[in-house]
């Protein structure tokens, strides 16, 4: 992972400052942007393993970054939001962007993330059909069965893609509309509430202590992180 | 309005002088013209006065003509027919002549309470408009709570983030933690120079929020002394030192200037606003010109001129507005501030019975700003 490299994208000089200085103390190699322009053109010439990039930069921001890196990219995107960009941070999240970490943010809480994100990029499932063994859970794609610390557990159809949909992106922040049209298709992805309902069932299911769970964490307003 | 009896007199003093004037000439006309100048005094009589004063003057009238101007004269002939003619003549003339008057007068008060009705409704409308503008500035100053917030949100924000970045990065060096931060000597003290920058934005932006409250308190009342403009302005240049270096700046201040009641502080921020988005927004080497003089009325008026980027046509008046910054993307936002600036300029020159606008700089290229502080009577007490 050490030797990775890190694009990040911020107007502000002060921030890819720091950033660059404490990314670099850990032994990542860092280029840096001032818009989504300058990334874009640096993104295609040094092909970076991980971006990190503000949402509101002058000329192309960072939505418009997201959705031009993930037609030619599945590198991890890390999005820096403020608390009242909200609505344009779940419009990162749902164009493709891996996760976000709002400002002000600890370095030691976005070294975490790069982690998690880096970690996840080299794990990515090749056959869709082999076993997921992840943490506490094993899932058969084959026969469409579930072991939870070793004990198979029974799941509905929809319970069953959901928990595979979390399997597949772990420690990653899944919003509602992303969950929503990956299980049920496009044009439910406004209704929030099939969600909660599904969300309720799986985890009875799967967590130990299902008002205090462990595995599907509420992330408010935006959507559903799994830790598996 | 008059006493009512006032119409009957009138009536009867007209048929009186009538009496009079015609006397002498009695003896050379005959009756009709006579009759005609009675039927004038009723006619008068009943336009002005109504029907009733009019009746009792067309009595007094017929009275009169067969007294003193029907032979024989001296003797009431009740049964001339001429008399009966006149007296007919007389009462129609007061009746018809009495209502038109009157119609004419209601339709007069009528005009009179339509005029009152559009009055009161027209006072009403303004006191509806009033409301709506205090509505209006209600919302906008929602709106400017809201825009505040923004602001202090993207902007307090932003230093506070790259503190925080920084001490958490040297705190993680000392922490220990797994995988631990590797800093060397100059990254250590990169990073405390980045706090001790961000602080002083930081510091910076509360600042100017205070003078901004000042403004909208009116504390600038109280501050002005009589003063020097080309002081105010070499303080400001002064204290602009550090941002000017990189280009040159001219001073033009015409000779003989006035001194002017104003407060040296707050100009000399206006100036300092001015100077810092010249030197913000025009290329480095570029000069930077500074003007004070008169203008044409007498007002005393300074002027900032680049040769910077310029601002949109569309922009020249918004620029003023509290928060306000352009969004443009090829305008620079790096290091712009909190959009406070020209608000707070405005303000002061403002407090100072001034204006302040923006335009090209003369040859195109760039912004000019000038405002004025128009010249008071000087006080013998000073």
């Amino acid at each position: 992972m050490s030797g990775a490299r890190i694009l990040v994208a911020d107007d502000e000089p002060q921030i890819t400052r720091v950033l660059r200085r404490g990314l670099s103390s850990q032994g990542f190699e860092v280029q840096v942007a001032e818009d989504g322009e300058e990334a874009l053109n640096i993104f295609r010439q040094w092909k970076p393993d991980l971006i990190i990039t503000d949402l509101s930069m002058p000329g192309m921001g960072g939505l418009e970054l997201c959705r031009r890196l993930r037609k030619i990219s599945n590198a991890p995107i890390l999005v820096l939001s403020v608390k009242g960009d909200e609505r344009i941070k779940i419009e990162a999240l749902d164009t493709g962007a891996d996760d976000y970490i709002t400002k002000p943010f600890g370095m030691d809480e976005l070294f975490a993330r790069i982690r998690v994100a880096l970690r996840r990029k080299s794990t990515t499932i090749s056959d869709d059909l082999a076993t997921l063994e992840i943490g506490d859970f094993s899932l058969d794609p084959q026969s469409r069965t579930l072991k939870v610390r070793n004990e198979a557990v029974h799941l509905t159809p929809k319970e069953y893609d959901l928990l595979l949909h979390f399997l597949r992106n772990p420690n990653r922040v899944l919003t509602h509309r992303v969950l929503l049209g990956a299980i049920w298709g496009g044009e439910s992805v406004e209704q929030h509430e099939y969600l909660r309902v599904f969300i309720g069932q799986l985890r009875k299911k799967i967590e130990l202590n299902p008002a205090d769970p462990k595995h599907i964490i509420t992330d408010p307003w935006v959507g559903y992180r799994f830790n598996p | 309005m008059r006493s009512d009896r006032f119409g009957y007199w009138v009536g009867l003093a007209g048929v009186g002088l009538a009496v009079l004037a015609l006397l002498p000439l009695r003896s050379y006309v005959n009756s009709t013209p006579i009759a005609l100048t009675f039927l004038l005094v009723v006619l008068f009589t009943a336009v002005h006065y109504g029907r009733s004063p009019a009746i009792v003057a067309s009595l007094a009238s017929v009275f009169c003509f067969n007294l003193f101007f029907l032979l024989p004269y001296r003797t009431l002939r009740i049964a001339d027919p001429q008399n009966w003619i006149a007296l007919a003549a007389f009462l129609l003339t007061s009746l018809i002549a009495g209502r038109l008057s009157l119609r004419e007068k209601r339709r007069a008060e009528e005009a009179e309470t339509s005029k009152l009705e559009i009055e009161r409704l027209y006072a009403e409308l303004q006191a509806a408009f009033a409301k709506a503008s205090e509505a209006e500035a209600i919302k906008q100053s929602e709106k400017l709570k809201s825009a505040l917030l923004d602001a202090v949100t993207h902007d307090l924000r932003t230093p506070l983030t790259s503190v925080k970045a920084a001490v958490t990065t040297l705190l993680a060096e000392n922490g220990g933690r797994e995988p631990s931060v590797n800093l060397d000597e100059e990254g250590r003290h990169e990073m405390l120079e980045i706090i001790d920058a961000e602080i002083d934005r930081l510091n910076r932006i509360v600042e100017g929020l205070i003078e901004m409250a000042k403004i909208e308190a009116g504390a600038m009342e109280s501050n002005r002394t009589w003063s020097h403009i080309d002081e105010i302005v070499s303080i400001a240049l002064a204290r602009a030192a550090s941002i000017t270096s990189d280009h040159p700046v001219r001073l033009e201040i015409e000779s003989d200037l006035p001194l002017a009641q104003v407060d040296e502080k707050a100009l000399a921020e206006v100036m300092y606003v001015l100077i810092e988005n010249a030197t913000k927004y025009s290329p480095p080497d570029s000069e930077i010109r500074v003007f004070a003089g008169r203008n044409a009325s007498g007002a005393l008026q300074l002027s900032i001129e680049d040769r910077g980027i310029g601002i949109p046509a569309d922009f020249r008046e918004r620029v003023f507005e509290k928060f306000f910054r352009l969004a443009e993307p090829s305008f620079p936002t790096r290091g712009a501030g909190l959009g406070m600036g020209l608000a707070i300029a405005r303000g002061i020159v403002e407090a100072h019975g001034g204006r302040i606008w923006v335009e090209p700089s003369p040859g195109g290229q760039g912004t000019c700003v000038s405002f004025t502080i128009p010249q008071q009577e000087r006080q013998s007490t000073v």
